[in-house]
């Protein structure tokens, strides 16, 4: 009997994704050439940038509220045992500007956006529009790809920033209604951990999300095949890439935090 | 013209084109007819680039397509329209939409007087009321999504046009209207027009011309006409087992 190949699957795990790194590649370089005529971009990317930001809106500042007012608590109940109050509003400013406000608002429009481009793009591509498209001489990374890449890592930058802000509101309103802490203790608390890093931090973080984002989507739905069970999987395999792309995203750029301080 | 010379093409690990030559001369209707799973899409799709051949050369007036840069693919592609069998329609655009895309990228920027006029005339030519141009492609039945897709090939007024099975998958009427369609269409717009099918009342219907397909080469090729009386036993077999439809 053959003694079986333990290396064969590692094996073809890292051939498959050295294959998409190598196309991933190819695809950010094209993307990255056809910047140079935003004329022919322009119009369809506000019109993305509506659907990805505007309509985003809603629910990410609802992530931003809830996820301040248990950053409020949280800090309140482990952190402030023998420890000045005013803790609490910085730990909700610190941890809604350099990871809660960023990171939690790349998974929402991971679920709600980078489904969408994988799904729609997906569809394209099992439905012959992408063909469609190369045969009228047009090319679908300035027609589909850089619209939809430039209003992601544009308007990340407002939303995060409005995730940030709505997150430090809902911990003031809870760290006040609920937890005890008067107004300035909470202004004073912020004010203390407050600093242009932060934010600065919170703004790269917001353009490599939404860069993520609207990239993954765009290739792994241009790389869609097998009918609709294929834009199905094409879909939930987005998902997956951003968010894992997210947690390593997060991780590496940990130090540049550091070098802001 | 169009010169297909010696293309091989191996897909999924099987020889589906085994040397196809074949040249498309200028202004004539040329059908390619052959059983499913023969590479007749496969083929068409080498005209335009979709694919590249492992062997052999497509020439599309002169210009090699497999070797050719951006600039050399683009200029064929200007010459070259293509109607897919599922209509690959823009689902997100109207059909107002779907009609500019038929035309170069730019074209209608400081011209939108013209455009609108090309596009009520390519509405005219596939006989659909101006109505239909706000309306997505969802909402239109399959013969006249049919009917968007060859106003989207005419639009731009290419040189070529490449109907990939133009009647599969539509009712008998729908699909003797559409034979109709694209016999006046090839003749107003004087485009050279190459149709896919395995309808074999379609290919005598439309073709100045028909190529038979054949276990991955050209088995036969002539006149309809020569073509219904020749001895060729390919030929034979595929005619004698095709189900009829009338046109009338």
């Amino acid at each position: 009997m053959k003694a079986p190949n333990l290396l064969a699957a590692p094996g073809r795990s890292a051939r498959a994704a050295a294959l998409h790194a190598g196309r991933a590649g190819i695809l950010g370089i094209a993307t990255i050439r056809a910047l140079a005529h935003p004329r022919r971009y322009a119009l369809e990317t506000v019109q993305h940038a509506k659907f990805i930001g505007l309509d985003s809106l809603p629910l990410v500042l609802l992530m931003g509220a809830l996820s301040g007012a248990v950053m409020a608590q949280q800090t309140m109940y482990q952190l402030s045992q023998g420890l000045p109050r005013e803790i609490v509003a910085g730990g909700v400013v610190g941890g809604m500007l350099t990871e809660l406000g960023p990171v939690l608002t790349a998974v929402v429009l991971a679920g709600r956006v980078g489904a969408a481009i994988g799904a729609e793009l997906g569809t394209m591509k099992v439905t012959n529009q992408i063909d469609a498209l190369l045969t009228m001489g047009r090319d679908p990374v300035v027609e589909l790809v850089v619209p939809r890449v430039v209003a992601g890592t544009l308007i990340l930058i407002p939303l995060v920033m409005l995730a940030n802000a709505m997150g430090i509101f809902s911990g003031y309103v809870t760290s006040v209604g609920i937890l005890g802490l008067s107004t300035a203790e909470y202004v004073d608390g912020a004010k203390g951990y407050y600093h242009h890093g932060a934010l600065i931090f919170s703004l790269v973080k917001a353009v490599a999300y939404g860069f993520a984002i609207t990239f993954i989507s765009s290739h792994v739905g241009l790389r869609a095949s097998g009918g609709a069970a294929g834009v199905g999987r094409t879909a939930t395999r987005a998902v997956v890439a951003i968010i894992v792309s997210i947690m390593v995203l997060d991780t590496v750029l940990g130090p540049v935090y550091k070098t802001l301080t | 013209m169009i010169r297909i010379i010696g293309v091989h093409k191996w897909l999924g690990g099987r020889p589906v084109l085994s040397g196809v030559d074949l040249d498309v001369r200028e202004g004539e209707t040329l059908a390619i007819m052959g059983p499913s799973g023969t590479g007749k899409s496969v083929l068409l799709k080498h005209i335009v680039g979709l694919f590249d051949p492992d062997a052999g050369d497509i020439l599309v007036d002169g210009i090699s397509v497999p070797s050719a840069d951006r600039t050399e693919m683009a200029a064929v592609r200007t010459k070259t329209a293509y109607v897919f069998q599922n209509s690959a329609l823009f689902d997100s655009m109207t059909v107002r939409g779907n009609l500019l895309m038929g035309l170069p990228p730019g074209f209608c920027r400081g011209r939108a007087a013209k455009c609108e006029e090309l596009v009520r005339t390519a509405l005219d030519h596939v006989n659909l009321e101006p109505e239909v141009l706000t309306l997505l492609p969802a909402e239109l039945s399959g013969g006249m999504q049919r009917r968007v897709a060859i106003a989207r090939a005419i639009i731009g007024k290419r040189r070529y046009v490449l109907y990939d099975e133009p009647t599969t998958g539509l009712d008998p009427v729908n699909a003797t209207r559409i034979n109709r369609l694209i016999a006046r269409v090839s003749e107003e717009v004087d485009a050279t027009s190459i149709v896919v099918t395995h309808d074999v009342e379609s290919a005598f219907f439309l073709a100045d011309r028909i190529a038979l397909l054949s276990d991955g080469v050209v088995a036969a090729e002539g006149t309809p006409r020569q073509l219904r009386e020749t001895d060729n036993r390919a030929v034979r077999e595929f005619l004698d087992a095709a189900p009829t439809r009338g046109h009338e």
